[in-house]
């Protein structure tokens, strides 16, 4: 039991240059603080963040990775928050294959304005990770 | 002596900045008077009406480049004190005061918040007020700041001065464009509605500005003890207000619909009742909000008289009303939100005595006929809310058309924007990464070891160099920041800086003047992911390594690439002679540039037969102008044969009569107009005394009236084959009814909703007058129409079982697309229509995306060059199709006449290996902006620089990795992502 509370999970957050970023900003501004153990990092629109870089972190050792792109309809290019919804939902269905749990991928849509829904939401997710324990292939040999 | 060239904008609403911003971009110098303190301190249009949770109003406007080229002077506290001269030749005189905080010199380190010894509620007498776009504004609160100076002490860049001198400036300018702001009414004016009286009613503004940095509604909407109410009433307060307390512009009914919906999004379980008097959502897309709604379980109520009594100790809201049928009701709810609607402007006086324009009965800005922003003033625009009640497309729309009129008042474009420094080509250099940390004056200093951070960063594989630097965000910090790149002699930077997304054009500009392109460069954000995040140094150590450790990986990798340029062809290409291509043929002549007018009828001047003699006349005029342009071609009994290109570079043929034309051209007018839809039923064709409005416009031209007319609203509006209102017929019905009733008529209007807009409200005057209405069961078209008889010699109206005789039923017919020649256009143009049919624009998931998208997104090419207007566009009433036309010829003006252009995001553009690629033409499908073409010799992918925006959907979507953006390639980006992993 001991060794689950100590469990601190690395989590990567890709977040859009719009939105995204914009939601970590405000949270700065506002002095919000998310969890420390979030690597951000920051791709121009989540349209193109390409299936491969989802799942690349979690073969690399990381134990969640959250996506957040503008709110439907508020994307900088019109629908490229509605392109990486359907390429997560692809990516789900691959990490079954390896032997992942699908909700090791989050996406969400946070505003510009919502630095307080960005802490929230990277806050949420480690909760969830933390919960969902490590990720299984870092104990597996055969990988 | 030529006409000055710069205009000077007073007040700040979507319109004013809208104009801000197009003037800029085409080269004119403007200045910004803001009544307020600081940049959206005065209400907006947006905030208070829409639910959104942003406004990105000055966030658009790309201030910095405009300060640093001249294009703009921002003014704060401003007023206007005089105003001499004429139209060309303007002296004005006014004064200013500027922000405490000047955010050119301001890092955002929040010292002088830490400092400030004085408590206001739960922070302190200075304060920041976040801005998506616009840097973080420090106000000071005077009424409660001691003057004591410790935050002057502390500020590192001597930025903040708390008190600064009044000026007096004076300025000679060509045009001046009143754009005051919104204004909202007061408590006092909503006192009917108990605001102020108890803690359960609130405006949708408040609501909007709560959750404006929340988690949006849930939390906006929580009551003062802290309960989630359950039952919600959403109340359109200018339905029932007193009349000339607010007014109200059409976005309101759409904005209560809107909120409702949120609320059933977030409260699944709530019960939310909109009360209004009717729905009044005539625009693009807000019929299909209307019938979410019924869909989400909203219910609307339609009230003849409202007012809410809330209760002064427990949460709850009594609202009494009477409904439609003369019925006492009361509901009680625990949280009415009031969408409410705008004062008359309180500076219409002041203006007026200023510089001569006149107010309408209204207290609105008057404007001449048949112009968009035109005032009685010669070289004095007005635009926006300032002249009547407008829902916010047209008020963005006024920016652009402002622009448009104002041409012929400006001088040369007095703005040229400055050479780019030349930047280094690193190809065949070892790669020397550069790792420079900022210290934030040293105020990071004493967060976290910074030296020990530089020895491990100097540690890295590749980096050549580590240093820590004071701050790269102040004039005299970027220059020493490019020296010190320079000294160093690297040719790959990591800044390790802070809020990139306000920021970036000051660390481009470092990295820049020390020659090195942008791609070879990674900004990290210490001060949000790292100094705001850890609490212990070793923590605070690890992450920023991580993050050193993949922007150095992702440099690396990096290439120099020279900017692309593609030219750009200064023709325009019409197609459609109607009133909207007309003007839009006549206005970008005016300006020099050469038209091409096709037009499928044997004469211009589309269907003149709706028009009443002053608009036939309008129409008139501009067909001689068209005629006696030197510089348009007109083509008519012709039609576009083929078109091929894109923007800037458009290829078409013309076919005539005699000869096929081939026309180049750099942008393209859709103007095809509408069809005026034909009844079905209701004995329309069998019984001469069954008509549709125009028709009946026409008998009553020949004089004949009758004793009883019936009148049928949304006959083929409003429908599932017609989505959406047709707009115009409501006051077209109203106004006919009103001359009826002079000649002694009795007429009975049978609607669904009266969607009467604009500066006249004729449904009062029809009320007034004595027409009687009866609402017939709108919301299911099945059933609900009534029916038209036969009755004896005359006719009788049948609605929900009661019989009403009538001598002429006339029939208010909408307006529909031209369903045959829009999809063909829409095929050969390659621009899709929108599901009514019309031309599309960007309407999406908001019901006021197009307005807001134009100023969040003003990517004039968005649209990749062709400009849909007038009745191609969406129903329009005769003044808004010259608005629609004039809009788009000013966003046109913007690009034409530029030879040649860069991208929008100069070196960040998407390229293709093009030994990887095959030519599925899968980028082609998803790339938003038409950016993308297959070489049909070659088999690979062309990128057309200036269309692409970067967004980087052909990376993600490329099988073989073939696409890439600039500063985003898999080599790249999956190092970088390896590394942070670490």
């Amino acid at each position: 039991m001991s060794e689950e509370r100590e469990f601190v999970p690395k989590i990567v957050y890709f977040m859009c240059s719009w939105c995204g970023t914009g939601g970590a900003e405000t949270a700065a501004a506002h002095h919000l603080r998310y969890p420390e153990n979030v690597i951000p990092s920051r791709v121009n629109c989540t349209g193109a963040l390409p299936a491969v870089h989802v799942i690349r972190p979690l073969i690399e050792g990381a134990d969640g990775v959250v996506i957040s792109g503008c709110h439907p309809g508020d994307c900088h290019y019109d629908d490229g928050n509605f392109r990486a919804r359907r390429r997560v939902a692809l990516v789900k269905s691959l990490l079954d294959t390896l032997g992942l749990e699908p909700e090791r991928v989050w996406f969400r849509y946070v505003a510009h304005g919502e630095g307080r829904r960005f802490v929230d939401t990277a806050a949420e997710f480690n909760d969830h990770i933390t919960r969902l324990g490590p990720n299984p292939l870092k104990t597996r040999s055969d990988t | 002596m030529p006409n000055e060239s710069t205009v000077l904008i007073y007040g700040t609403n979507l319109g004013g900045y809208r104009a801000a911003y197009a003037l800029g971009k085409r080269g004119h110098k403007f200045i910004l008077l803001n009544r307020g303190s600081y940049v959206d301190e005065e209400k907006y249009q947006a905030l208070a009406q829409l639910p959104l949770d942003f406004c990105w109003i000055c966030g658009h406007m790309p201030q910095r480049a405009f300060k640093a080229s001249g294009a703009m002077q921002d003014c704060y506290n401003a007023q206007l004190l005089a105003v001499s001269g004429e139209a060309g030749h303007f002296h004005v005189k006014f004064k200013k005061r500027d922000k405490p905080v000047n955010n050119f010199a301001c890092t955002e380190c929040d010292q002088c918040i830490e400092v400030c010894p004085v408590e206001v509620g739960e922070g302190k007498a200075i304060r920041v007020v976040p801005e998506a776009g616009w840097e973080n504004c420090y106000v000071i609160d005077f009424e409660h700041c001691t003057r004591c100076g410790a935050c002057e002490e502390v500020c590192p860049t001597g930025a903040l001065k708390v008190e600064r001198p009044e000026e007096v400036v004076e300025a000679d300018v060509g045009a001046i464009l009143l754009a005051d702001a919104f204004e909202e009414p007061s408590d006092d004016d909503l006192r009917d509605f108990g605001l102020g009286q108890g803690p359960s009613v609130i405006r949708n503004s408040e609501v909007a500005r709560r959750s404006l940095l929340t988690n949006f509604v849930r939390d906006s909407v929580r009551l003062p003890s802290g309960r989630m109410p359950q039952t919600f009433a959403v109340i359109v307060t200018p339905h029932f207000n007193r009349p000339g307390v607010e007014y109200e512009n059409y976005n309101l009914s759409v904005s209560a619909i809107y909120r409702a919906i949120r609320l059933k999004e977030i409260l699944p379980e709530a019960e939310v009742t909109v009360f209004l008097h009717d729905y009044r959502g005539t625009g693009k897309g807000h019929h299909q909000w209307y019938m979410k709604a019924l869909d989400a379980g909203v219910r609307v109520e339609r009230a003849e008289t409202l007012s809410v009594v809330p209760d002064e100790t427990v949460e709850e809201a009594a609202i009494h009303y009477t409904s439609l049928e003369g019925e006492s009701r009361t509901q009680s709810v625990e949280l009415a939100i009031l969408v409410t609607g705008q004062s008359p402007p309180s500076q219409m006086e002041e203006l007026s005595r200023l510089t001569g324009v006149q107010a309408d009965e209204n207290g609105f800005c008057r404007l001449r006929p048949f112009s968009c922003c035109e005032t009685d003033v010669d070289g004095v625009f007005a635009v926006g809310e300032l002249t009547g009640p407008k829902g916010n497309p047209e008020t963005v729309w006024d920016g652009c058309a402002a622009l448009t009129e104002m041409q012929r008042y400006l001088g040369e474009k007095n703005v040229a924007p400055g050479a780019a420094p030349s930047l280094r080509d690193v190809a065949g250099e070892p790669t020397r990464v550069g790792v420079f940390i900022c210290s934030c004056f040293g105020q990071f200093d004493d967060r976290m070891d910074l030296p020990g951070l530089v020895e491990r960063a100097r540690a890295l594989p590749g980096v050549s160099h580590a240093e820590i630097i004071e701050g790269c965000c102040t004039g005299p910090t970027i220059q020493a920041t490019a020296e010190r790149i320079k000294e160093s002699g690297v040719n790959r930077v990591v800044l390790a800086t802070c809020t990139p997304l306000q920021k970036k054009g000051k660390y481009d500009k470092a990295v820049m003047t020390a020659g090195l392109s942008p791609l070879l460069c990674e900004y990290l954000r210490f001060r949000e992911d790292v100094i705001q995040v850890h609490t212990d140094p070793e923590g605070m150590l690890m992450k920023s390594l991580a993050l050193i450790r993949g922007a150095v990986e992702k440099v690396k990798r990096g290439r120099h690439v020279s900017p692309l340029v593609d030219t750009f062809d200064g023709r325009a290409l019409v197609v459609g002679g109607g009133l909207a291509g007309l003007t839009a043929a006549t206005e970008i002549a005016a300006n020099g540039f050469p038209v091409v007018l096709v037009e499928r009828e044997n004469e211009l001047g589309g269907q003149t037969k709706y028009l009443d003699e002053e608009q036939r006349e309008y129409v008139k005029g501009l067909i001689s102008s068209v005629n006696a342009s030197d510089n348009i071609a007109c083509y008519t009994q012709a039609k576009l044969g083929q078109v091929e290109g894109y923007a800037g570079n458009y290829h078409a043929v013309i076919e005539t009569p005699t000869t096929p034309v081939s026309v180049d051209a750099g942008v393209i007018f859709v103007a095809t107009g509408a069809q005026e839809s034909l009844p079905q039923g209701f004995l329309y064709g069998e019984d001469p005394a069954v008509m549709t409005q125009a028709e009946l416009a026409e008998r009553m031209k020949g004089g004949e009236t009758a004793d009883h007319v019936a009148m049928i609203q949304c006959v083929g509006s409003r429908t599932p084959e017609v989505p959406y209102c047709s707009r115009l017929c409501c006051n077209q019905a109203l106004e006919h009814a009103i001359l009826l009733r002079e000649q002694g008529a009795e007429v009975t209007v049978f609607y669904r909703d009266i969607a009467s807009y604009g500066k006249t409200n004729y449904y009062r005057l029809a009320k007034e007058a004595g027409v009687s209405f009866i609402r017939f069961p709108g919301d299911d078209v099945e059933t609900g129409y009534p029916e038209v008889r036969r009755n004896g010699a005359g006719l009788e109206v049948v609605s929900e079982g009661e019989s009403h005789p009538a001598d002429w039923v006339v029939l208010s017919t909408g307006i529909v697309p031209d369903a045959e020649n829009n999809e063909a256009l829409s095929e050969l143009l390659g621009y899709p229509l929108d599901y009514e049919g019309f031309f599309s624009s960007d309407i999406s998931n908001y019901p006021y995306e197009e307005a807001i998208k134009k100023l969040t997104k003003p990517f004039e090419l968005g649209s990749n060059g062709i400009f849909p207007v007038g009745l191609a566009h969406s129903p329009r009433s005769f003044e808004e199709t010259i608005l629609t036309a004039k809009d788009a010829v000013g966003r046109a003006l913007v690009v034409i006449g530029k030879n040649k252009m860069p991208p929008p995001n100069k070196m960040f553009v998407a390229a293709v290996h093009e030994s990887l690629c095959m030519g599925c033409g899968v980028c082609v499908d998803v790339c938003p902006y038409g950016a993308r073409v297959i070489d049909e010799i070659e088999r690979v992918v062309k990128i057309r620089p200036f269309l692409c925006d970067s967004c980087g959907s052909c990376v993600a979507i490329c099988p073989n990795n073939a696409s890439y953006l600039q500063d985003f390639k898999g080599e790249q980006s999956v190092a970088a992502l390896d590394a942070l992993l670490v």
